[in-house]
């Protein structure tokens, strides 16, 4: 055997090897990627249950003592105080990235960052999906003109 | 190996919107005095001219930010109060977000009032 053919066979044999490898890697990473499309954002938040979203909203928060629809409304749709966003019907992945900024920190208010502070991803998606699933007043600015 | 085939198409797809190029809405025109007062009275028809430039990112139905990747928040028919405060938070850097954050520069105080007055406004 010469050194070419020696050297031939050792990268056939580890090609053979690399791809074994990837393709044995391939279920798992199959798996990881349907996991991913059914996340509510990109932040990596499992799936929101609306139900357990609707119970929430009614709690009160410790820190507060308010819950969700105390401050927004019914559904979210009637702010307590002009300075309150109307939530219903609004994008649930953008309702759990602001959840998200007010419990790490990156936006603040006086109220929102103390309620989001002690809440879960679950917890989080949950009330995302949840306000997203109510009937709201909100539109965004197609062929407005 | 097709099912790596598989897992790639998805994955090309799914970073598909990513690979759109963002848009950056023309810079505001600005028509209206600039006080640095609060309470301002917002005047919803100069709104309207400023708020074309909204549209580049709110305007398109399901429109996705880059990154992080969620969607642009309906903002039609949204507490007039709130928008000026986010507009101002923006403008601050209080507020985080690379396009809202540069968008909001261009804005005066009466500009952001303008702007939730129109926006406040609209109906579904």
């Amino acid at each position: 055997m010469t050194d070419m053919t020696r050297i031939s066979r050792l990268a056939l044999a580890l090609s053979g090897a690399l791809l074994l490898a990837a393709c044995g890697g391939g279920s798992h990473e199959g798996e990881a990627a349907g996991e991913a499309a059914r996340r509510s954002s990109s932040a990596g938040l499992p799936e929101g249950r609306v139900a357990e979203g609707e119970q929430l909203a009614q709690t009160k928060g410790q820190a507060t003592g308010q819950s969700c629809i105390d401050c927004h409304g019914p559904d979210g749709n009637e702010p307590l105080d002009p300075t309150y966003p109307r939530i219903g019907g609004q994008y649930a992945d953008y309702l759990a990235h602001a959840l998200l900024k007010y419990r790490d920190g990156d936006r603040e208010h006086a109220l929102m960052s103390q309620q989001a502070a002690g809440l879960s991803d679950q917890q989080i998606a949950d009330l995302a999906a949840y306000f997203a699933s109510r009937p709201g007043q909100l539109r965004d600015l197609e062929g407005v003109q | 190996m097709t099912r790596a085939f598989t897992i790639a198409a998805c994955l090309g797809l799914a970073l598909l919107p990513q690979a759109l190029p963002a848009q950056t809405p023309s810079e505001a025109s600005s028509g209206a005095s600039a006080t640095a007062s609060t309470g301002l009275v917002g005047n919803p028809e100069n709104g309207r001219t400023l708020a074309f430039t909204c549209q580049g990112c709110h305007g398109v139905r399901g429109y996705r930010n880059v990154y992080p990747h969620y969607h642009v928040p309906l903002i039609g028919g949204q507490s007039e109060a709130y928008l000026v405060n986010a507009l101002r938070e923006y403008r601050q850097g209080t507020r985080k977000h690379p396009t809202m954050q540069s968008q909001a520069q261009s804005f005066s105080d009466q500009d952001i009032a303008d702007l939730a007055a129109f926006l406040s406004g609209l109906k579904k």
